[in-house]
C-alpha cells in the first residue's frame, strides 16, 4: 500500500510536469536508484555482462547507468499516459519494418508480437493501440493489486487489453488472435518459472514457451519487434521478418527450436541497445548473482 | 458552395458543438463543398493541425448551464474577420450558437453572405438571452434560415425569440465509427454485465445518481461492472464515493481517445445516461444506440427526443437513483430484453447518419441563399426607383 502511495505521488507529479521537466525528475530518481538499489544494479550489470561480454568494466558501468536513466524515463512516460493526448504523441513514434507486420497479418491468423522488456514499449504500444490498431498485452500480474489495477486502467484507456498470464488469459489471447488481432508479449523473463530452459546469451535460462506453443498450435506468425528510445526522446519501433512455426511432429523439439529462434532475435536486438534492456532481475539459473539481486525490486 | 462554419467554443477542447462542426465540415467537404471553420482556440498551432481553420480570439472559461462554456470575449477581432471575409467570399456562413459572444456576433454583423444558424443549447432559462434580447433582436434580421438540433432546443430558442421558426435537423453520428462488433477491451469482456457511462464528469450529467444506482445493482447482480468514460471536475468526488462506499468493479477510464471510444461501447452491455437536465440532444445516446446497446436514460426533453421508452430504452425520472437502480437491475437480469432493445436502437441510429444529416443541412443552405437573393432583389428595386428622381 505504501509503495503504491509513493508511486501515485510521483505519478501525480509526473503527469502534471511538462515533458522535459518530467524527464529531468526521472533522471534524478534514476540517480538515487542507481546509488541505493544495489541489488537491482548488480543484477542488471550481471545481465548486461552476459549480453555484451566484450565491453570493459568501465564501459559496462556506463551502460548500466544509461540503462537506469532510460528505464526511469520509460517510467516517466508510463506515468504520463493517463493525461497524455495520444494524438500529440503519435508523431513521436517512428515505425520501421511495417511490411513485416503486413506479411504476418497476411497469414490471417492474428499476429503475436514478441519482444523484450526494452525501451518505452509501454508508450509505443499505447500509441499504436490508440491510433493504428487494437493491441492486447499478454503480461505478468504485478504486485501490489492497486498497482496492477492502475496499470490496467491506464492501458485500457488507450484501448489496450491486458490479459493475465494464466489459463483464462490464454483463452482470451487465442480468441483475440482468432479475431485477427495483435497480441504483444515479452519473453525475456519467466515470471512463473515454468518456461523452457533455453540458451540465452550462451547460458541456460528459463524462457516462456507460450508464444512458440501458440504459434505451433494455431499457425500464428511470431513477429519479433523491438522498441527503443532515440536520442531526441522519440521512439523507434522496428519489426523483423515474421517467424512461422512449422510443426514437424516432435512437439518438444519444435518448441525448443522456435523458442530458440525467437531468443536469437532478441539477443541481436539487446546487443544493439544494451542500455535499453531494462532487466534488473535474475534471469539465468546459475549466473553469479549477488544475494540481494534475488530479492524483489521495483519492477 | 463555399461554406464557413462558425463556432463560439474552444476548438481544441472536446465538446458537443465542436464535434458537430468537425463532422459536419468533414461531410460537407466529402460532398464537394469548400469548407472553412472559424473558432477560438486555447491552443496555439491548432491551425497547423486542422485544415482550413481560422483561429480567432483567446478563450475564456465561463460558468454556464451547470457547466463551463469556453468562449472568446475578444471583441477586437472585427478587422481580422473583415479581411478574411473579403478574401474568402462565402456562399453561406453557418453559425452554431449564433448569439454567443464574441466570434459569432462579430461575424454576423460584418458579413453579407447568406446566414444559417443552428441552435444547440437547451436549459431551463438563459439569462443571457433574456437580458440580451433587446440587443440580440437586431441580429435576428441577419439570419436567413435557422436550425435547431431537437424539438426542445427549438422551443427553447422560440421562448426568447418567437419570431424565429427553426426547422429541426438532429445531430448526426458516424455510423461507420460507431457500430457493433468491434474489438472490445478484452479484460472488460468477461461474464460480468457491463454498464457504461460516457460524458464529462460534471454535476448535470448525473453520475453520482448512477453511482448510487450501481450500488443498488451490485447488491442484486454481483457480477456487474460500471465503466465510466470521461473526465471532469467531479472526478475527485466520484473517486471518493467509490472508495467510501466500497463499490466493486468500477472502472474509471478517464478521457478515452476518439479512436478507442467505439471499442468501449462494444465492451458494454448497457449504456446509461442519467443527466439531470440541460441537455438539448444526446449524441452519446445515439453513439451507444449505433453500437447496438440498450439505453437507460433520464426523462429529460433532450434525451426524450432521441429515445423511445420501452422500444429502444428504459427511461427514469431525473435525479432518481432508486428508479435508475431498478431499471439497471431489470436490464442486467434480462439478456433477452437487452438484445431486443439493442436491436431497435441499432435500427434507429441509422436514421441519424451524417450523410443524411448533411444532405438536409445543404437543403437549408439553398433555402437561405434563395431567401437572401429574394431579399436583395426586393431591396434593390426601390433603391433604383429612388435613385431616378434624384438624378432628375
Amino acid at each position: 500500500m505504501l509503495r503504491f502511495r509513493a508511486f501515485r505521488i510521483v505519478q501525480w507529479l509526473m503527469e502534471r510536469l511538462p515533458r522535459p521537466l518530467a524527464y529531468a525528475l526521472a533522471i534524478v530518481i534514476a540517480r538515487f536508484a542507481y546509488l541505493f538499489a544495489r541489488g537491482a544494479r548488480r543484477a542488471l550489470e550481471e545481465n548486461l555482462r552476459a549480453a555484451v561480454p566484450q565491453v570493459s568494466g568501465r564501459e559496462l558501468r556506463l551502460i548500466t547507468w544509461n540503462n537506469f536513466r532510460n528505464h526511469s524515463k520509460a517510467y516517466a512516460d508510463l506515468m504520463r499516459l493517463p493525461r497524455a493526448r495520444v494524438e500529440e504523441l503519435q508523431p513521436l513514434l517512428h515505425v520501421e519494418g511495417m511490411e513485416h507486420l503486413e506479411a504476418a497479418r497476411a497469414h490471417g491468423r492474428g499476429v503475436l508480437v514478441v519482444s523484450a522488456h526494452m525501451g518505452s514499449w509501454e508508450v509505443a504500444a499505447a500509441i499504436w493501440s490508440a491510433t493504428i490498431a487494437p493491441v492486447s498485452l499478454f503480461a505478468e500480474e504485478l504486485e501490489p493489486r492497486e498497482l496492477l489495477d492502475w496499470y490496467r486502467r491506464t492501458r485500457a484507456r488507450l484501448g489496450i487489453s491486458v490479459l493475465p498470464l494464466n489459463r483464462a488469459g490464454l483463452k482470451q489471447v487465442i480468441k483475440a488472435l482468432e479475431a485477427q488481432e495483435m497480441v504483444v508479449t515479452a519473453i525475456d523473463r519467466d515470471i512463473l518459472g515454468t518456461g523452457l530452459v533455453t540458451d540465452f546469451f550462451g547460458r541456460p535460462a528459463r524462457i516462456p514457451e507460450g508464444p512458440a506453443a501458440i504459434a505451433l498450435h494455431k499457425g500464428t506468425p511470431l513477429l519479433p519487434v523491438c522498441v527503443y528510445r532515440l536520442p531526441d526522446d522519440s521512439y523507434q519501433a522496428v519489426g523483423y521478418p515474421p517467424i512461422v512455426a512449422e510443426p514437424t511432429g516432435n512437439r518438444n523439439e519444435d518448441l525448443r527450436r522456435v523458442t530458440r529462434q525467437l531468443v536469437a532475435h532478441l539477443e541481436e536486438i539487446i546487443r544493439a541497445h544494451p542500455d535499453q534492456w531494462h532487466m534488473p532481475h535474475r534471469i539465468w539459473e546459475h549466473a553469479n548473482y549477488p544475494a540481494e539481486a534475488t530479492a524483489k525490486v521495483t519492477s | 458552395m463555399k461554406i464557413g462554419l462558425v463556432s463560439p467554443y474552444d476548438y481544441s477542447h472536446p465538446g458537443g458543438v465542436t464535434e458537430h462542426l468537425r463532422h459536419l465540415g468533414g461531410w460537407l467537404g466529402q460532398l464537394g463543398h469548400e469548407v472553412r471553420t472559424f473558432a477560438p482556440s486555447s491552443r496555439r498551432g491548432a491551425e497547423d493541425e486542422i485544415r482550413d481553420f481560422y483561429r480567432i480570439g483567446r478563450v475564456f472559461p465561463l460558468p454556464a448551464n451547470d457547466s463551463v462554456a469556453r468562449i472568446t470575449l475578444s471583441f477586437h477581432i472585427a478587422r481580422r474577420v473583415q479581411e478574411i471575409l473579403e478574401r474568402e467570399r462565402f456562399d453561406v456562413l453557418h453559425f452554431h450558437e449564433p448569439f454567443l459572444p464574441a466570434l459569432p456576433l462579430t461575424l454576423l454583423s460584418s458579413s453579407h453572405a447568406p446566414h444559417v444558424a443552428t441552435f444547440h443549447a437547451f436549459a431551463k432559462s438563459n439569462l443571457g438571452y433574456y437580458y440580451g434580447r433587446p440587443i440580440l433582436k437586431q441580429y435576428l434580421k441577419h439570419l436567413d434560415a435557422t436550425i435547431a438540433v431537437s424539438p426542445p432546443a427549438r422551443d427553447f430558442v422560440r421562448h426568447y425569440f418567437p419570431q424565429l421558426d427553426p426547422c429541426v435537423i438532429p445531430n448526426g453520428i458516424d455510423v461507420d465509427r460507431f457500430r457493433p462488433g468491434q474489438t472490445p477491451i478484452h479484460h472488460l469482456r468477461d461474464d460480468s454485465v457491463n454498464v457504461l457511462f460516457v460524458g464529462r464528469l460534471e454535476k448535470r450529467k448525473g453520475l453520482l445518481d448512477l453511482l448510487r444506482a450501481y450500488q443498488y445493482l451490485q447488491q442484486r447482480v454481483p457480477r456487474s461492472r460500471l465503466i465510466v468514460v470521461g473526465d471532469g471536475p467531479l472526478r475527485g468526488k466520484v473517486e471518493s464515493f467509490v472508495s467510501s462506499h466500497r463499490l466493486d468493479n468500477v472502472v474509471l477510464a478517464g478521457y478515452v481517445p476518439a479512436q478507442v471510444l467505439p471499442r468501449y461501447y462494444c465492451s458494454a452491455d448497457i449504456a446509461c445516461f442519467p443527466a439531470t437536465g440541460g441537455e438539448s440532444f444526446g449524441v452519446v445516446l445515439l453513439e451507444a444506440m449505433a453500437a447496438g446497446l440498450p439505453v437507460v436514460a433520464t426523462e429529460i426533453p433532450g434525451y426524450l427526443s432521441v429515445v423511445e421508452a420501452g422500444v429502444d430504452s428504459l427511461t427514469v425520472r431525473p435525479k432518481s437513483s432508486g428508479e435508475l437502480g431498478v431499471a439497471l437491475t431489470v436490464l442486467a437480469r434480462d439478456s433477452y430484453l437487452r438484445r431486443k432493445l439493442g436491436q431497435a436502437a441499432l435500427a434507429k441510429a441509422q436514421r441519424y447518419s451524417w450523410p443524411m444529416v448533411a444532405a438536409r443541412v445543404i437543403e437549408v443552405y439553398q433555402e437561405a441563399r434563395e431567401t437572401r437573393r429574394a431579399l436583395s432583389e426586393k431591396e434593390a428595386e426601390p433603391s433604383v426607383h429612388h435613385s431616378l428622381p434624384s438624378v432628375g
